[in-house]
């Protein structure tokens, strides 16, 4: 063998991509192709031998081969190879048998190093060849193969002929491998480059297909291919003529046809409206290379979006522009921007065909090797290798996206799309049906009615009454009574209602409590044919008012004292309790009365999204149908015991009422108590006689972390709400047996359950249990937007059919219609339309996916809320959760902001308020005790004193001085030595000292022969995070580590002072408040006693310094004895200019030009950024509208440095360096998510945030996290989200259920501290702390209070009882003292 | 102008070699170029030109031939001298 290894080159950018997934999967010949020429006629076999071995001599390709130098793949070309061309004759094989060889063959590995093809020719019966040809990916495509045709049949033809056999050249494959290098780097292609690079950064992938995602670890797939026939094809054709529809050519033309088709196709089975498809481009543009066989073609992306509103035509449109700009930029060498990702979907679209050979007639065959790109979920190939003989159609699909059953509904739900476009291409995108009518597989439940209705509600009741008369059948607190009892009491209240003229088809309201007496009630009205009306008793007496006078009710029963409850003119009630002797006296045997089955039993009210509730009409069969199927599959028996203990107006509830009355078993009622939170599951618990219950998630998920080893439980009836697997899973892990877990689903108006299953841990492994089946007699579709069913996988709203139907709504037929439609499937039968979107899964079992009106979209893209909750429950420490979209007030945009004219404040700084000449509050307020300041501030003399106060103890250094190395520290150290003290100087290395500020601090230092070091923390970019968090800057987060670490020095060396450099402004932001200097005669004693107070709190508030550093020195009071901080500046009185003219000329300080900014620290403008995007203002507003209102700047300067300009690349850099995920704009969408979570309540919501963003998009990921101790329920026990939306943007910061304030006091409270903090609102149990309070606030708060109620609490009263509930507790307690004594 | 588009189309785009293009000549129909070469030669009318042609006038009438060409880019650039 001659080697050439001169000869070797590198492999171009599609030849990698390639190579890296054969390297993947090395034993997967999902790189083999393999094309067969079927030719029909007589061939010379020894001329074809002959003519093969030329061409492999003529033809590079097949002399390549590949080979690894360090790692990298290369190359190279073989003078000569054998082409091993073997004859096979199958004259005497079956069609089967040639198959199989063909399919052998196409599967064996292909040794790249050796030889990269495999050639046979087949003999076969009669007059017939094929010609097999497998050549590795690698070294073609398919217009290789065309090329390489022409070229064997033009040898074959010239050798048969007697002919030369030398071929046209053409350029080689290794000069098209420079042309893509040299084009990669020619600096006319940047533009292409960078569109490419922005295409995939933008390219959305397709997430799911057929509700399934792409397993990326397998390559396994199988190809259905379909033939769309001469006349479809035709049709096409004449399509692609359409002056609206056509492009350049016919072939442009055709492919934007199919990629629109394909786009839609992809929507309609995918609900994802942004897509992106990858479609190879032949890339042969170039004329050398039009007849070089080889590996040419470049797949890249090609995205649209689209919406429920496109037509076919405006897709066509969008992708034909699409496609046009694709076209633009394509050519050797883009690749390299792009081989990062690929796309899911693929469509090839091959312009190729093949002619006859050498006069035979031959027809191709493109071989599946029955693999895929790992990347791909599904690839559709277009082609027409005949030319006119009309177009093929192959989809390649993953086999572990879909089964084979699935996979070949494909090409149906596709030609559905194709047919309709052809017909109509104005005509809705989401309109055309995917598949017939006649799909029933697509179908769920069961069609079946035989034998039934069986045996009505009450019948089966009375038989149990027959036969065990003297068991419980039901117990509470106070009574027990047997079968016989109850029917008893139960046709005692049925004869006395007769008498007052309540019978067949009279409403009957029970407004009642949980007991004995309600069941009584509702068996006494069944049994006279009344229909009952369920009312809880903590209903308000206007829901009352209401469903009594909109259900037309002739009576309300009830057991609650009305008067009390403020219900008066009721025209008709009954009180149970008052006619108890009445009751005694009546008849005690079984009403007759025939039990018609579709006669409505019940009606039940449920919410209306028109605020006003909506009551249900449930029939008798209904109520049947669903008892005798829950009997069987719940297995109830006589040895059952169900708790009664969720609201009677609750569907959920009647399967508790009946189902034991109905198996022999028995009831315990837990009635409710009548203040506060229904607790009755806790009683159960205790109780411990149930062993079945029913209930909703949120219920169940308050059994959490409870001991329930000795619990006698044995099956739970999950309904109601989303059921997570996390949540099944930990309840049946905390039972010391197996427990059967029920996940039931079904809207009021399907009577309680209609499609069920059994939580099976072994099988139920996604975030939630799948709602399972349809039960007997129920039939569940999922439908479309149009009505449609969509296929199997695809999301799709759930409509409901069968006997359990509820026959309306009371009220207006219309409200019955919008939610009973015809069944568009079958006649004379109605279907209910949930409002639930569902999948089936590839097991069959519906899957709930969300409210319907939870998919919500934000900035463009549709989002299903619960596939984020989804999400969220994955994460280990969060237990359950919401996520809702809510709409936040935006911030006052920065160009219409005015400030203020003497100091500068911007008008969107919270609360401010300008009069008349454009001042601010704060610069009127100053007005009036301006003096008072001036009083509380010293001078440098004083300064001195106190400096050198303690100086016996230390006898090196009389103070520290804390140096960042901007203006105002520098001034301060430099004042310090001049003044003759003994210092040492501090700075915080936060990693983000510019550099010419370093050098700043170490030539200060030299120059000034001053002790100097540096402190740092690992923990610094945590610091920023959370202080980026908490206090949107960067600023608060470094002071309390320079704070904290100086301190410590401090204790060590034991230095009495340390000094900072706080500017006077920055003292009125973090220390100087006004209501200090409310006394009416200053007293800076006590002012600075307040401080030292808050100061101490100001240690104590939890945040990453006091979670990350050791702050324990902070514990013991002594610290703040041994160590007191001084600012230098309430000593010093010195402005802008004279500080800058001092340092220039005494100290040969630099502005740093390297931050940007006059900063010395490159991470200031982060803060200054998020605040600016968070809050709308800088957040050195206030602090220098101060420095200005003392006189320290002038308004312009001032004004000057809050504008300079922020290096937008430089903050996005250091953002991502330090790990902090940024909310999203809200400038463009005020609305944002919002995840509110139970669980761990330590977890950081960075970590939540990560560890989402490796499972979701980014627009996705919620923008706050709320942790909740509990999720607030309504009053049947599912998750309140409208109590969640009421939460104002504050209070979802923190972790308290909002709660109005009760009485004066509290209200008073309130009033200060909204003032104080700025909120709208505030609840009783809202946290101070969480709420934004902190030391400053502290201040505020408490001088206001003790203004207000003339006391003197101290200030750490407000974080001894950090609520407005307990700190008004504290006064009320206080001031009861105090009145007694 | 008119010269030049020939001259790029000889040089880079045709399928086969040709000395000289008619004017008239319908370039795609003819199939002298494909739509790859029509979206370079696109490119190369924006630089030589100086317009941006924006998608909806990519359409065959402007481009089938090398007249239709040169008649939407006089068009096009008196549109864009137009005052607003």
């Amino acid at each position: 063998m001659n080697h050439l290894p001169d000869n070797l080159h590198p492999l171009t950018q599609s030849q990698l991509t390639l190579w890296a997934g054969q390297q993947m999967h090395p034993k997967a010949p999902l790189h083999n192709v393999v094309y067969t020429f079927d030719i029909q006629g007589s061939i010379d076999e020894t001329i074809f031998k002959k003519a093969f071995a030329q061409l492999i001599d003529q033809t590079e390709v097949f002399r390549t081969y590949f080979t690894e130098s360090r790692s990298s793949p290369l190359q190279g070309i073989k003078s000569t190879m054998a082409p091993n061309l073997q004859v096979i004759d199958f004259t005497q094989s079956t069609k089967d048998e040639v198959d199989q060889w063909v399919k052998k063959h196409t599967l064996s590995p292909i040794d790249l190093s050796q030889r990269v093809f495999e050639s046979a020719l087949l003999k076969l019966k009669g007059e017939r060849y094929i010609w097999f040809l497998k050549l590795h990916h690698l070294v073609t495509d398919a217009v290789t193969y065309s090329i390489l045709f022409n070229r064997m049949a033009d040898l074959y033809g010239r050798m048969r002929n007697g002919q030369g056999t030398t071929l046209p050249t053409s350029a080689s494959f290794a000069s098209y491998a420079a042309l893509e290098q040299e084009e990669g780097n020619n600096p006319k292609n940047q533009a292409s480059l960078a569109y490419w690079k922005k295409k995939v950064d933008d390219q959305e992938n397709l997430e799911k297909l057929y509700g399934e995602a792409n397993d990326p670890y397998t390559t396994k797939a199988r190809r259905i291919e379909v033939s769309l026939g001469p006349k479809r094809s035709e049709q096409l054709k004449q399509l692609a003529k359409d002056p609206r529809v056509r492009s350049w050519t016919e072939d442009s033309s055709l492919f934007t046809i199919f990629a629109s088709l394909y786009f839609i196709f992809l929507y309609r089975v995918s609900g994802q409206r942004k897509l992106t498809i990858g479609a190879p481009a032949h890339n042969r543009g170039n004329r050398r290379f039009q007849q070089t066989p080889g590996l040419f073609i470049e797949v890249l992306p090609l995205s649209i979006e689209i919406g429920e509103n496109d037509t076919f035509y405006s897709v066509l449109q969008r992708v034909r522009a699409e496609t046009h700009v694709f076209l633009r930029h394509i050519g050797p060498g883009r690749l390299a921007s792009v081989k990062e990702k690929n796309s899911t979907a693929l469509l090839n679209y091959i312009h190729v065909d093949f002619s006859d050979f050498d006069g035979l007639p031959t027809s191709v065959n493109w071989v599946h090797n029955g693999h895929i790109d790992s990347s791909h979920s599904l690839r559709l190939h277009v082609y027409d290798f005949t030319k006119g003989g009309g177009f093929q159609l192959a989809f390649d699909i993953k086999n572990s996206l879909l089964d084979e059953d699935r996979a070949s509904r494909i090409p149906e739900h596709f030609l559905s799309l194709f047919d309709a476009f052809l017909a109509h291409i104005e005509l809705p995108i989401g309109k055309p049906k995917l598949m017939g009518n006649d799909r029933k597989q697509e179908t769920t439940g069961t069609q079946k009615t035989n034998g039934y209705p069986g045996v009505p509600v009450l019948r089966q009741f009375e038989q149990w009454v027959d036969k065990k008369p003297h068991t419980i059948a039901l117990q509470s607190k106070d009574q027990i009574l047997t079968y016989h009892l109850l029917n008893k009491r139960a046709n005692q209240l049925a004869h006395l209602l007769r008498t007052k003229d309540i019978g067949k088809g009279s409403r009957v309201a029970l407004y009642m409590h949980r007991s004995p007496e309600y069941v009584i009630s509702v068996l006494a009205l069944m049994k006279i044919g009344a229909v009952f009306v369920p009312i809880a008793s903590d209903q308000p007496s206007e829901r009352l008012a209401y469903i009594v006078g909109n259900s037309r009710c002739c009576l309300v029963l009830t057991d609650c004292n009305l008067r009390k409850k403020g219900i008066i003119g009721l025209e008709n009630s009954l009180n149970l309790k008052h006619i108890a002797p009445e009751l005694e006296s009546q008849r005690s045997d079984n009403p007759q009365n025939p039990i018609k089955p579709e006669s409505i039993c019940y009606i039940l009210y449920t919410s209306g999204s028109t605020g006003k509730p909506k009551g249900v009409k449930i029939t008798n069969q209904g109520l049947a149908n669903y008892l005798d199927w829950a009997k069987a599959t719940y297995a109830t028996d006589k040895n059952t015991i169900f708790a009664l203990f969720t609201s009677i107006g609750f569907d959920l509830t009647v399967t508790s009422v009946f189902l034991p009355l109905i198996s022999g078993g028995q009831l315990v009622v837990y009635k409710e108590d009548p203040r506060g939170a229904d607790t009755s599951i806790f009683r159960v618990m205790d109780d411990n006689l149930a062993n079945t219950i029913k209930l909703t998630p949120s219920h169940l998920a308050l059994l959490r972390k409870r001991d329930l080893a000795s619990s006698v439980l044995h099956t739970l009836i999950v309904g109601g709400e989303d059921l997570k697997v996390s949540l099944a899973q930990e309840i049946s892990r905390s039972f010391s047996k197996e427990i059967k877990i029920f996940n039931e689903y079904g809207p009021t108006e399907a009577t309680i359950g209609c499609v069920a299953t059994r939580y099976d841990p072994a099988r139920h492994k996604g975030a939630s249990v799948p709602i399972g089946h349809p039960i007997d007699h129920m039939q569940a579709f999922v439908f479309d937007e149009y009505e449609n069913q969509v296929p199997q996988g695809v999301p799709g709203e759930l409509y409901i059919g069968g006997i359990g139907l509820a026959t309306g709504y009371v009220g207006p037929a219309d409200m019955t219609t919008a939610k009973f439609i015809d069944h568009p499937l079958a006649e004379h039968t109605k279907l209910y339309r949930s409002g639930d979107l569902v999948r089936t899964n590839k097991e069959g079992e519906l899957e709930y996916l969300g409210r319907k009106d939870d998919q919500v979209k934000l900035r463009g893209h549709r989002i299903e809320l619960s596939e984020i909750e989804a999400r969220l429950v994955e994460h280990e420490g969060i237990a359950d959760c919401a996520v809702l979209l809510i709409e936040t007030e935006a911030a006052e945009p920065e160009e219409e902001t005015i400030n203020c004219s003497r100091c500068g404040l911007p008008s969107n700084y919270p609360g401010t308020d300008f009069d008349g000449q454009g001042v601010c509050h704060l610069c009127r307020a100053f007005d009036s005790y301006k003096e008072k300041v001036d009083g509380h501030f010293r001078n440098d003399g004083q300064l001195v004193a106190l400096l050198t106060s303690k100086r016996g103890q230390n006898p090196d250094y009389d103070c520290i001085s804390l140096l960042s190395g901007g203006k105002d520290s520098t001034y301060v150290l430099a004042r310090l030595i001049n003044m003759g003290l003994k210092v040492l100087a501090f700075t915080l290395d936060n990693g983000y000292i510019s550099p010419q500020a370093k050098a700043n601090i170490d030539r200060i230092v030299t120059r000034l022969n001053v002790d100097h070091m540096y402190g740092k923390t690992p923990h610094m970019n945590e610091i920023f995070v959370d202080s980026l968090q908490r206090h949107k800057n960067v600023c608060n987060g470094c002071f309390k580590t320079i704070y904290t670490l100086s301190t410590k020095i401090a204790l060590e060396k034991q230095i009495p002072f340390i000094v900072t450099g706080l500017s006077r402004g920055q003292l009125f932001e973090t220390r100087l408040t006004e209501e200090l200097f409310w006394d009416d005669n200053l007293d800076s004693a006590k002012i600075d006693d307040t401080l030292l107070e808050a100061r101490k709190l100001y240690h104590q508030e939890s945040d990453a310094v006091k979670k990350l550093l050791d702050t324990s020195i902070f514990d013991d009071d002594q610290t703040f004895e041994k160590v007191q901080f001084v600012d230098f500046y309430r000593f010093s009185n010195v402005s802008l200019s004279e500080m800058l003219l001092y340092l220039k000329e005494k100290v040969g300080w630099e502005r740093p030009t390297d931050t940007g900014r006059s900063t010395n620290c490159l991470i200031n403008q982060v803060g200054i950024h998020v605040h600016k995007k968070e809050m709308g203002y800088s957040n050195y507003s206030f602090p220098y509208s101060w420095d200005v209102r003392l006189g320290h700047k002038t308004r312009n300067e001032s004004l000057e440095e809050i504008n300079e300009l922020i290096d937008e690349i430089e903050v996005n850099r250091i953002i991502k360096e330090i790990g902090y995920i940024e909310p999203p704009d809200s400038t463009m969408d005020a609305r944002r998510l919002v995840a509110y979570y139970t669980g761990d309540p330590n977890l950081s919501v960075n970590e939540i945030q990560l560890s989402m963003a490796k499972k979701l998009p980014a627009y996705m990921i919620p923008a706050r996290f709320k942790h909740l101790t509990e999720i607030p329920l309504t009053k049947n026990g599912k998750m309140d989200k409208s109590a969640l939306k009421g939460l104002t943007s504050v209070q979802l910061e923190m972790s308290t259920p909002y709660e109005a304030p009760g009485n004066e006091i509290e209200e008073l409270l309130e009033g200060i501290w909204k003032e104080v903090l700025q909120l709208k609102k505030i609840g009783i149990h809202d946290d101070f702390i969480a709420l934004g309070g902190h030391s400053l606030a502290a201040i505020r708060v408490t001088a206001r209070i003790n203004e207000e109620i003339e006391m003197n609490f101290p200030l750490n009263k407000v974080f001894e009882y950090p609520t407005i509930a307990s700190y008004a507790n504290f006064i009320e307690k206080t001031l009861t003292t105090l009145l007694e004594n | 102008m008119k010269d030049k588009i020939a001259q790029f189309i000889i040089e880079h785009l045709a399928n086969e070699t040709l000395a000289t293009i008619d004017g008239n000549e319908d370039l795609l129909g003819n199939g002298i170029i494909d739509s790859l070469g029509m979206m370079q030669l696109i490119n190369y009318i924006e630089n030589e030109a100086g317009i941006q042609i924006p998608p909806q006038d990519m359409v065959l009438e402007n481009f089938m031939t090398i007249e239709n060409m040169m008649a939407y880019i006089t068009s096009s650039k008196e549109h864009k001298t137009r005052p607003q």
